[in-house]
């Protein structure tokens, strides 16, 4: 490999703290999902690192598990945030602050 | 050297658009720009001997989960900002602390590490679709049985969520 597995570890130690950016500073809960959705790339960006290091398909398999996790959590996210913000309020997590429905 | 152009373009794709999903103001284009994000990261995975993943990548992030996205922004449309009324100030100078700890413990970590070069020939076939295959259903059985249930539990829970928002509207 002419690029070290180092060079894709900082890329993804990189795209994770973008994503940790995105989750402090938006208020959005649309954004902070797509800030989640970077984080979780990172993750995976990672794992196929490992996998081409160790000639191991087990960091593939892990990734496509992580693919699958993060298609199950937007769709409950989005689910969510219809059903919240739908017919009331901004969209800002801030004012989602009671239980109460 | 192929390698390494293809990497420094899809680096600067990646972190660049990922810059934008976190800075955009318009939530349509942090969305775009996700796209931008995802397909660098294909670049990426295709580089490192695993085309398969790269192209759920595309077909499931890029092409299904943004659309998603998508469709929610536009459903829910433009609101208000609301003022700044946030009650978490106090405490908002731990979550920088905490970001920049994640990000020196990340750097120094990776930096200090000594892992050697990879041990993966250039012709292994570790990211053919039957590879994986084979590693998810002889060694990863559980992996695959509980990605299944996942998935269920996520379309149940989606519809009851549908279905629960509209009654409180006062339909069916």
């Amino acid at each position: 490999m002419t690029v070290p597995i180092s060079a894709y570890l900082m890329l993804s130690v990189a795209l994770l703290v973008l994503g940790m950016l995105g989750v402090i500073r938006r208020r959005n809960p649309l954004l902070l999902l797509l800030s989640i959705e970077l984080m979780l790339n990172a993750g995976n960006v990672a794992l196929i690192g490992f996998s081409r290091q160790w000639n191991d398909p087990a960091g593939q398999v892990f990734a496509l598990v992580v693919m699958v996790v993060a298609a199950a959590e937007v769709v409950i996210g989005l689910g969510l945030t219809v059903a919240v913000f739908r017919s009331r309020m901004n969209l800002d997590v801030d004012e989602m602050s009671s239980m109460k429905g | 050297m192929g390698e390494q152009i293809t990497f420094a373009i899809a680096c600067i794709g990646a972190v660049g658009f990922g810059i934008g999903v976190v800075f955009f103001k318009d939530a349509f284009r942090a969305a775009v720009s996700l796209i931008g994000t995802l397909l660098s990261v294909a670049l990426l995975f295709i580089v490192l001997l695993a085309p398969f993943v790269a192209a759920l990548q595309v077909i499931v992030y890029a092409g299904a989960i943004v659309v998603m996205f998508l469709f929610v922004i536009a459903y829910l449309g433009d609101r208000p900002v609301s003022p700044g009324t946030d009650r978490m100030d106090a405490v908002q100078p731990f979550a920088w602390l905490a970001l920049a700890g994640v990000a020196a413990f990340g750097a120094i970590t990776v930096l200090a590490s000594t892992i050697g070069p990879a041990t993966t020939p250039e012709n292994s076939d570790v990211g053919s679709p039957a590879s994986i295959g084979h590693a998810f259903l002889d060694q990863h059985i559980v992996a695959f049985e509980v990605t299944s249930l996942i998935l269920l539990i996520a379309a149940v829970g989606a519809v009851i969520l549908a279905k629960r928002a509209v009654m409180l509207e006062g339909g069916r």
